[in-house]
């Protein structure tokens, strides 16, 4: 409503003005006349009359009013018969002629050129509004500061209340805004529901989303949305094509800086992330050193004593207890080191093609030293299967299920071992079959949670920790495989089974 | 009790597992002798007659890696290494340094013993035998004159590349080859490090003389380091 009564107070004002500049030049072209001047003047001054309607007028259109007037005008008051439209003389048809003709001409001019003016002039605002913000985005520390920044210039350049809300890394919006709200002062206001503007923003299909109170305009950055810039509803309709063109170049600006910020961010933590890594890395060497040194202490130093001592001397018995102690000791250390090689991040994940026979092969032979009496059965595909893993973890992952099993198991109870291609999901299957207890039902679904022990044989009936398992379970996701147990089909045993992708992912290879 | 002429140098720094170390070499009839650093290592080893080195990397005043590099410069004494790190790179860096094999911590005395017998043995034949042409290992079996591998006592059809891959196990029996070792060696240096094609051909010859892949007789894998042929 309100711009339709500026609007028509607008083309008042322009009717207005030409209609004095015609009245005024009528007024003096009769002092000229009284004066007895020639009628040349008379013209010229019509004609200037026409240019100073074009240059304070909006528009072609009062030019060509003013000029019609003017003509007319002329026609009434200085030809003969005065007062009349008719004309004594036909030359002055060509003054009319010729007087219509250049007044257009020039009114067209002075518009033209007063159209340029103005938009050097919203030009020049534009470039120094975007360099004001580029350059002081260019100094931002934080994303907030960014928000701060786009809010406070956009709101000046486009006269009104900007808000920014900004998404974070995992591209959820935060639960905050930044409004302005005055000159100079910005409030942050809460965001009823980040969920629903997330969702919006992700299935927008056009420039900007209309909402209650703001249309919102999504801030792109290279990998994702960063941030989305508000515009009050009432001055978001209003927008011209220029102003939202440069709307534009703002958010580009923003999204720019923010990127920027993301980078430098990413670089930071990268490099601490390094320096862990080292760390870590010396801190594992050290501990691995340190752990092992003594174990290999203890566990010569007590097959020393057994090599001394009869088997039947009850010394032989307590010298082979402290070396199973120290040998169980050992698995742990190996088991809580690879837990913190996993932990360590894909850095250490360092995956190769490994033919399974090698992995498996590896594994059997450990499990020969520490059980020489059981036969294990491995049944491989006769066509080598190369299968992309860290063969030391995937070993650690073979070698514990192998060594679940044989404690599990009498000794004449059968253990084995297969791999098979599952081509349809592409995917290798390891299996880990033996004919022993099994697994009971209270314990299946915890069994690969850390620090879970079978219950219900009392607390020294088998030792463990709980970690051998869910090492595996870490181990092969780390692998973007899954892994299972369950309780063999026929007769009794436990089954585990876990699968590897036989393609790397494009995420790996990325990195 | 067998008296060994052998003199074996234990260079460790822990006192415990020196003395674990010394009490079973002494059980099976092995003169030694010990150091607890570095320096006292490459001392001995340039004055006395030394057989056999024990060799923990974790020493006090230096590493054990640099006494690796040093003896190697004037001497072809076998070296084990028995060190309580387990990165994979440092095995293989201390394997292609020169040390013969590599024993991780915790070990047993068992495996101890069946480490020095198959380097000792290794060395005497390096020694005494360079003209030994046919190697036997169970029933696998080369001619390195005659260009011929035999299985159980029948002769067995290998490739070119197969065949050189071989003759590189026998020539080195129960020493551990690192992979990047056996690349140069088959391939030719400037190769690279691309494993592949080396484990597309072990799985293939595997497949001709084990019985069971995944349980292998012969040439055993240590992961992440390279393989062994085995020494009976």
């Amino acid at each position: 409503m309100n711009r339709m009564i500026l609007r028509k107070g607008a083309i008042f004002q322009d009717f207005l003005c030409a209609a004095i500049f015609v009245c005024a030049a009528t007024g003096v072209g009769w002092l000229f006349r009284l004066l007895q001047f020639p009628e040349t003047n008379i013209v010229v001054v019509y004609i200037l009359s026409v240019i100073l309607t074009a240059r304070f007028t909006n528009g072609y259109i009062w030019g060509i009013l003013a000029t019609l007037l003017s003509t007319c005008a002329f026609n009434i008051f200085f030809t003969h018969p005065y007062y009349t439209l008719s004309v004594d003389d036909p030359t002055y048809f060509i003054t009319f002629a010729i007087m219509a003709i250049t007044s257009i001409i020039t009114s067209a001019l002075t518009s033209k050129a007063k159209e340029m003016t103005a938009e050097a002039i919203r030009n020049g605002q534009e470039s120094s509004a975007l360099y004001y913000l580029t350059s002081h985005l260019a100094e931002a520390e934080s994303a907030d500061e960014i928000a701060r920044i786009t809010v406070e210039t956009v709101s000046r350049i486009m006269d009104c209340r900007a808000a920014c809300l900004c998404f974070n890394e995992e591209g959820k919006p935060e639960r905050t805004f930044i409004q302005q709200k005055g000159e100079s002062d910005q409030i942050r206001r809460s965001v009823p529901n980040p969920d629903q503007i997330q969702r919006r923003i992700e299935n927008l299909r056009t420039d900007f989303d209309a909402e209650e109170e703001f249309y919102d305009w999504p801030i792109y950055g290279s990998e994702s949305v960063l941030g989305i810039l508000r515009i009050p509803k009432t001055r978001a309709e209003g927008l011209a094509d220029q102003q939202k063109k440069l709307l534009h170049s703002m958010i580009e600006s923003t999204a720019i800086a923010m990127d920027r910020l993301r980078v430098i961010k990413e670089r930071i933590r990268s490099r601490e992330e390094a320096a862990q890594e080292r760390y870590r890395g010396n801190l594992l060497r050290a501990v691995s050193h340190d752990l092992r040194t003594p174990l290999a202490g203890i566990m010569g130093t007590s097959e020393m004593i057994m090599d001394m001592t009869e088997k039947s001397d009850a010394r032989y018995a307590l010298a082979d207890g402290i070396y199973k102690d120290a040998d169980w000791l050992h698995a742990l250390v190996e088991n809580i080191l690879s837990l913190t090689r996993l932990q360590d991040g894909r850095l250490m994940l360092h995956k190769e093609q490994e033919p399974v026979e090698e992995v498996i092969g590896a594994a059997v032979l450990a499990i020969g030293k520490r059980a020489p009496e059981r036969e294990i059965a491995v049944h491989i595909p006769d066509e080598v299967l190369m299968v992309p893993m860290d063969a030391r973890l995937i070993g650690q992952v073979l070698t514990n299920l192998l060594d679940n099993a044989v404690k599990h198991t009498l000794p004449e109870e059968e253990i084995s071992v297969t791999v098979s291609k599952d081509s349809a999901q592409q995917m290798a299957v390891f299996t880990v079959a033996d004919r022993g207890t099994g697994i009971s039902a209270q314990d299946q679904p915890n069994i690969f949670q850390m620090f879970y022990t079978t219950k219900g044989k009392g607390p020294d009936a088998k030792r463990g920790i709980g970690l051998g398992l869910a090492i595996c379970d870490s181990i092969v996701t780390a692998h973007g495989g899954t892994i299972s147990a369950h309780n063999q089909e026929k007769g009794k045993g436990a089954v585990f089974t876990f699968t590897l992708p036989l393609e790397e992912n494009t995420d790996d290879k990325a990195q | 009790m067998i008296r060994h002429s052998e003199n074996i140098l234990v260079v460790e720094d822990d006192a415990q597992i020196r003395n674990f170390i010394t009490y079973t070499l002494k059980q099976e009839g092995f003169p030694c002798l010990t150091a607890g650093t570095a320096q006292g290592a490459l001392t001995q080893l340039v004055s006395g007659q030394i057989d056999l080195v024990l060799l923990d990397l974790g020493l006090p005043d230096f590493d054990g890696m640099e006494v690796i590099r040093k003896v190697r410069e004037w001497s072809e004494v076998p070296i084990i290494v028995v060190s309580a790190r387990d990165q994979d790179n440092e095995k293989a860096a201390a394997l292609d340094s020169g040390a013969d094999d590599y024993l991780t911590k915790p070990f047993s005395a068992t495996e101890l013993m069946a480490r020095i017998r198959v380097a000792l043995r290794h060395s005497y034949k390096a020694v005494g035998n360079k003209a030994q042409t046919v190697f036997t290992v169970g029933g696998l079996s080369i001619d390195l004159e005659r260009h011929q591998v035999s299985l159980d006592g029948e002769k067995l059809h290998v490739t070119p590349m197969e065949y050189n891959l071989l003759a590189l196990f026998f020539k080195n029996i129960g020493k551990v080859l690192t992979t990047q070792y056996i690349i140069n060696e088959i391939y030719g240096p400037g190769y690279g490090n691309d494993t592949q094609a080396l484990r597309a051909l072990m799985a293939a010859l595997r497949r001709k003389i084990e019985k069971s892949p995944a349980k292998p007789r012969y040439i055993l894998t240590e992961i992440g380091v390279g393989y062994r042929l085995v020494d009976e």
